[in-house]
């Protein structure tokens, strides 16, 4: 067995309470690596055609990485993959901190839950196995306060992955949350809801050495001096919310259900201000040495870990500046268990519906906090408006109709994150053809349009390499796991990520093979997402986008035609060996593996 | 269209190659009608001139006569641009203070019934910093043809509408950010060069964002900057791989020397935005 793994994977069917184990063939391992790419395979193999996402039968995967365990920064990450009850296609989210080593020191590379228990309960997995322990008194908590409980009733060693209550109850974007980080998009916390868990346990058990573990410590020595330096720095000094301003200046914040993309009340909500009033504390995930959670006072004497991605979300989205409100609905999310940007996003659609009366809320209104903390509640209990939201915007649209689809700013199902594809007419690309749905972890496609190598207003052929390429990269680190935050250190990217697989497993992989790996990945999760059911107009983009242009400050006007993103995707179609439908050809000649012979 | 082939013959040396805040004239030229308009930017040179340094999306066309004046010039222009664009702003090298405003004003007013929209600024008639129908290159070509070499006998056969001072200044950005009408300020004689070099750099508007703020804060600040790389100077930010700029909010740039005018606003941002 290569270094870093174990070749198997736990299979818990938790109806019964049975547990057995998948091996993982070394061609599988290095061909998918872990993470998410590793859980796109496990979902080929596990996840029955068609399934219901919130059936027994889907299973949901924790998946860790080869990585995981060693002193490398910023590796302490997992992925949680399931079909989503939100999209209906691939879901992979990741998740950091101790979870990921002692799931992983189970003796396990990934670990799947099917089936469905009785009662709440939470599964337990250490050296002993796997076994359900009843959960009645977690159930109904907030993730974080089940996570407390439970680690002082399991004792010294055990790591939590929780759900709050919208996964309980089917929130399709409930979060699974570890530690106060959260695997947000897609709906996974609803998938371990529907089986009736509230939490899953780990308890570490045994060890796994790397191949050559002098040159992995000598690694993690350079990797850790090269985090402290300028690339890194925006995340040290304010976290992602650095963004919030930035983005306001370059007409690229999306403000009021992306009818505009600047937000005259932004500085309110700015982390250059934020962290002078109100931040607590500045915390790093398990073995990170960059240190990205700004923690800030909220309203209520509580307090929020900030991100960009939420205050865009529940802030200029809905329309809302002020900061109390804004970091109170941030906390709220948590304690809920939802995710930030599709409820930000689902109730930006329903502000915008009941302010043109295609809803009867007459409460619900453009830059209200207060309505906006209703709307997280409702949709938290699934009562009143909430029953609807809970579907996400897609879904919600359907039932609303009245042109209300045309400006649900969602791909796939899944709610845009806080960049205005007018103005980033790469990401927008990136947004439509991304398997995950509307998406800038799995398709960081921005960082060429604000790269200044290409003109960011006119999308074209440039826009397409630069799509496939910042895929290809997130592919690669969301298997490693490497956290993004960390990607502005490599200079030569596969080369060096390469450099640290051999060292930790001893293959002689190279940049050339990590590429090849990347576009299996990639195209790997397009396959499943054709077994269940993807259409050529999936890769689209709502109407809004694409019908209404964008007034800037300067006065000038930007647009992203049909035409312009037509030729995009079908750039980026060819570019990945795909028919004009979006389809595989045999020119793709990437290998799956999926009929990889296995044991059970 | 930017004509860079005549003979500098009263400067001495070529005025496409002067020195302008660490970058050249002719750049400085290229880089602001770039930034006024949205299609290609086309120099003009004459046979076997040398050209400094100019941005990567420039294009660049020979005249195949030396000697015979603007017009063979903008002929050339014309002729590269016909397919590609209903009307061209065409300007000389030497306009060391060509504000994108100006262009925009001078574009807007080729209304439908107009072949050129011609500045009359300044007490002078201005066709080096005009905008011209690529519809006129055929007519162009015959005066050619008639060694009929001067502007003037272009306006006599076209739909012309003139533009003085007061009719430049209607346009709200030209009267607040150019209200001198210093664009077609013209350089000739080392004379002229040195004032016009000694002049005050334009008044601009920085701000930082991120980790480019620094110890310095977000701003805004008030500075006077002629290219990007002075607009950093001036508040001490070093312009590594990590610092970006966006001017006006709009496209992302790490040209050191983009050409800065009056009104502009720089913002610095981490290289790292997103995440």
């Amino acid at each position: 067995m290569p270094g870093g793994y174990f070749g198997r994977a736990l299979l818990v069917d938790v109806t019964g309470g049975r547990a057995s184990s998948l091996a993982l063939p070394e061609p599988v391992l290095r061909g998918y690596l872990g993470g998410a790419g590793l859980g796109t395979w496990l979902l080929h193999r596990l996840a029955p055609a068609r399934v219901d996402p919130l059936a027994p039968e889907a299973p949901l995967a924790f998946v860790f990485s080869p990585l995981v365990g060693t002193p490398l920064t910023t590796s302490a990450k997992f992925a949680v993959v399931a079909k989503s009850p939100l999209t209906g296609m691939l879901n992979d989210a990741l998740a950091s901190s101790h979870f990921a080593i002692s799931g992983k020191l189970t003796g396990h590379d990934a670990i799947v839950v099917r089936g469905r228990c009785a009662r709440p309960s939470v599964l337990l997995v250490d050296g002993a196995g796997a076994r359900l322990v009843d959960a009645a008194d977690v159930w109904g908590l907030p993730a974080a306060d089940a996570e407390r409980e439970l680690v002082a009733r399991l004792g010294r060693g055990w790591r939590v992955a929780a759900i709050g209550p919208a996964g309980e109850r089917g929130v399709r974007y409930a979060t699974l949350s570890h530690d106060g980080r959260h695997a947000g998009r897609g709906g996974l916390g609803a998938v371990l809801g529907a089986k009736n868990v509230k939490a899953v346990a780990v308890h570490a058990a045994t060890k796994v050495a790397p191949a050559d573990p002098a040159a992995v410590l000598a690694a993690a020595r350079d990797l850790r001096a090269r985090s402290f330096g300028p690339a890194t720095a925006k995340y040290r000094e304010l976290g992602t919310l650095a963004n919030l301003l930035t983005f306001n200046a370059i007409n690229t914040l999306p403000t009021r259900n992306f009818t505009a993309a600047t937000f005259a009340e932004a500085p309110r909500l700015a982390a250059e201000d934020l962290a002078e009033m109100r931040r607590v504390a500045r915390n790093s995930c398990a073995s990170c040495t960059i240190g990205c959670e700004h923690v800030y006072r909220a309203g209520g004497g509580k307090s929020a870990r900030v991100e960009y991605e939420n205050v865009f979300a529940l802030g200029p989205l809905c329309g809302v500046s002020d900061p109390d409100a804004v970091l109170t609905a941030s906390a709220r999310c948590d304690e809920l268990g939802i995710d930030t940007i599709s409820a930000g996003g689902t109730v930006a659609w329903a502000m915008e519906c009941a302010e043109r009366g295609l809803l009867d809320a007459p409460w619900l209104r453009f830059g209200d906090g207060a309505a906006l903390l209703r709307a997280l509640d409702e949709i938290g209990r699934r009562d009143g408006l909430g029953a609807l939201l809970a579907e996400g915007s897609r879904r919600a649209a359907a039932v609303v109709g009245r042109g209300s689809a045309g400006f649900a700013l969602q791909v796939k199902g899944l709610e845009l994150p806080g960049y205005e594809p007018r103005t980033l007419q790469a990401m927008a690309l990136g947004l439509a053809v991304n398997a995950r749905g509307a998406d800038h972890n799995r398709s960081g496609a921005y960082e060429a349009d604000l790269s200044g190598d290409l003109d960011r207003f006119a999308g074209g052929e440039a826009h397409v390499r630069a799509t496939v390429e910042t895929e290809d990269r997130a592919a690669v680190m969301d298997s490693l796991i490497l956290c993004k935050f960390l990607r502005g250190v490599f200079t030569d990217p596969f080369a060096e990520w390469a450099g640290l697989l051999r060292t930790v497993t001893g293959w002689d992989v190279d940049a050339t093979e990590l590429q090849a790996t990347a576009r299996r990945i990639v195209l790997a999760k397009r396959m499943f997402n054709l077994r269940e059911g993807w259409t050529p107009a999936d890769d689209w983009l709502p109407a809004r986008l694409l019908e209404e242009p964008l007034t800037l400050r300067s006065g000038r006007v930007a647009s992203l035609s049909p035409a312009t993103l037509r030729a995009m995707v079908d750039g980026y179609w060819a570019a990945r060996g795909l028919d004009r439908d979006g389809r595989p050809t045999s020119e793709c000649a990437v290998d799956l593996l999926l009929t990889e012979a296995v044991a059970t | 269209m930017v004509l860079a082939g005549g003979r500098s013959s009263r400067m001495g040396s070529p005025k496409s190659a002067l020195e302008w805040y660490g970058s050249t004239l002719l750049r400085r030229t290229v880089s602001i009608v770039a930034r006024a308009i949205a299609g290609p930017v086309v120099v003009v040179r004459a046979p076997g001139q040398e050209l400094p340094d100019l941005p990567p999306d420039t294009e660049i066309r020979q005249d195949p006569y030396e000697g015979r004046g603007p017009l063979q010039g903008i002929a050339v222009g014309l002729a590269a641009l016909a397919e590609r664009a209903d009307v061209a702003f065409i300007c000389s090298t030497d306009l060391p203070f060509l504000h994108p405003a100006f262009i925009h004003a001078v574009l807007g007013a080729v209304g439908p019934d107009v072949d050129v929209a011609l500045p009359v600024a300044r007490g002078y008639p201005q066709p080096l910093a005009a905008a011209y129908r690529t519809s006129l290159a055929p007519l162009v070509e015959s005066l050619l043809a008639a060694d009929r070499l001067r502007p003037a006998f272009l306006f006599e056969k076209c739909r012309v509408v003139r533009l003085d001072d007061a009719a430049l200044r209607t346009d709200p950005q030209v009267a607040a950010l150019d209200p001198d009408l210093d664009s077609v300020v013209n350089v000739n004689e080392p004379g002229e060069y040195e004032v016009a070099r000694a002049r005050p750099e334009p008044a601009v508007t920085v701000e930082c964002f991120g980790s480019a703020a620094g110890r310095r804060g977000s701003g805004p600040h008030a500075v006077r900057a002629a290219t990007l790389a002075r607009a950093a100077a001036a508040i001490s930010l070093s312009l590594d791989r990590h610092v970006l700029a966006a001017l006006n909010g709009e496209q992302i740039t790490r040209d050191d020397h983009l050409p800065l005018t009056a009104g502009d606003t720089v913002a610095f941002i981490s290289s790292d935005a997103g995440g």
